[in-house]
């Protein structure tokens, strides 16, 4: 994240970031098989929906699909190479602490996304807001929302998710 | 190609508020945790480097939000079958699920009803828990199952 060493005005990070989006943005690759398979693999999903293009290709899909919350990644730049497109846009918003967790996300599916499909995103600052935790008094939640669509312009889906910013327990005690 | 066949397809007309999803477990080994990584492609140290999770206050390092929405996905497309769709999915990453841990996720339909646009939809609690912890992730989502006939 991008903290800020000295004094920092919540007011100041929420005029200037509140509203504040990237453009809509191509993501790097294509719907790919490999990404949903690994996907598949971490959480042990065995549906033949994501997994195999013959099945697939008899449903009323017509192929393979990205499981619903892989469109994100689909519709990014990824870990690699580095870029300063998507979360690295949210990383730019001020905080006091270098820390990030992920609290809350809604998200809605309203479209498939099939492998060979091109998807693009765009991401708003919805809000930013202090409110204590355990760990840091004065930590700063960042909410965005992210807007996937396919090549038709078409939404795919919409994320909405709460970031919570924090210091870490040496960095809470040398700013005492 | 060895895959599973398709879930079961499951109909709107065969299920009632009250009914329990059939869910499933997932042992959170220190393989487990690098796959979390490869399938997730969230490299933020937090989730696999000790000594950094530390360092920022926690106990241990945890599993993370893609790991987490992913599982909590997989119980919603298994729920709808290849027929069905799964229409919204809202989570809140409470406690923490962490190497050791068995992450259960499970699921209860809270509501059945046909929408304005006429699709056939469910409504449904899910969770994650773990014996640790009990209850780490409450959800909520809404499901659209087809028709007989």
């Amino acid at each position: 994240m991008a903290a800020v060493t000295g004094v920092y005005e919540i007011e100041v990070v929420r005029r200037e970031w509140i509203g504040r989006s990237t453009p809509v943005t191509a993501g790097r690759y294509p719907v790919e098989h490999d990404p949903i398979r690994r996907h598949c693999q971490m959480v042990e999903d065995r549906n033949p929906l994501f997994l195999d293009p013959e099945f697939a290709a008899t449903t009323r899909f017509g192929g393979v699909i990205s499981p619903p919350t892989l469109t994100d990644y689909f519709a990014g730049r990824g870990a690699w190479p580095p870029s300063t497109e998507g979360a690295a846009f949210i990383r730019q918003v001020p905080t006091r602490g270098d820390r990030l967790i992920n609290m809350n996300q809604t998200l809605e599916f309203l479209r498939p996304a099939r492998v060979g499909e091109r998807l693009a995103s765009q991401m708003v600052i919805v809000d930013v807001y202090e409110k204590p935790i355990r760990l840091d008094p004065q930590a700063v939640w960042i909410v965005f929302e992210t807007r996937v669509t396919n090549a038709a312009g078409e939404l795919v889906s919409v994320t909405r998710n709460t970031l919570l910013t924090h210091r870490s327990p040496d960095a809470v005690a040398a700013d005492a | 190609m060895t895959t599973a066949a398709a879930p079961a397809q499951r109909y709107w007309e065969d299920v009632s508020a009250g009914d329990d999803l059939p869910g499933f477990d997932l042992d959170l080994s220190e393989t487990k945790i690098v796959e979390q990584v490869s399938g997730s492609q969230d490299f933020y140290a937090v989730h696999h480097d000790r000594p950094f999770a530390r360092a920022g206050g926690h106990e241990d390092i945890f599993v993370n939000t893609g790991f987490t929405r992913a599982a909590l996905a997989r119980l919603l497309t298994d729920f709808a079958g290849i027929d069905g769709w799964v229409c919204c999915l809202s989570y809140q990453m409470r406690r923490m699920n962490r190497p050791g841990d068995t992450m259960r996720l499970r699921g209860r339909v809270t509501r059945k009803y046909t929408a304005e646009d006429g699709s056939r939809r469910v409504d449904l609690d899910l969770w994650a828990e773990n014996d640790r912890e009990g209850v780490t992730t409450p959800a909520t989502a809404t499901v659209m199952l087809p028709a007989r006939g």
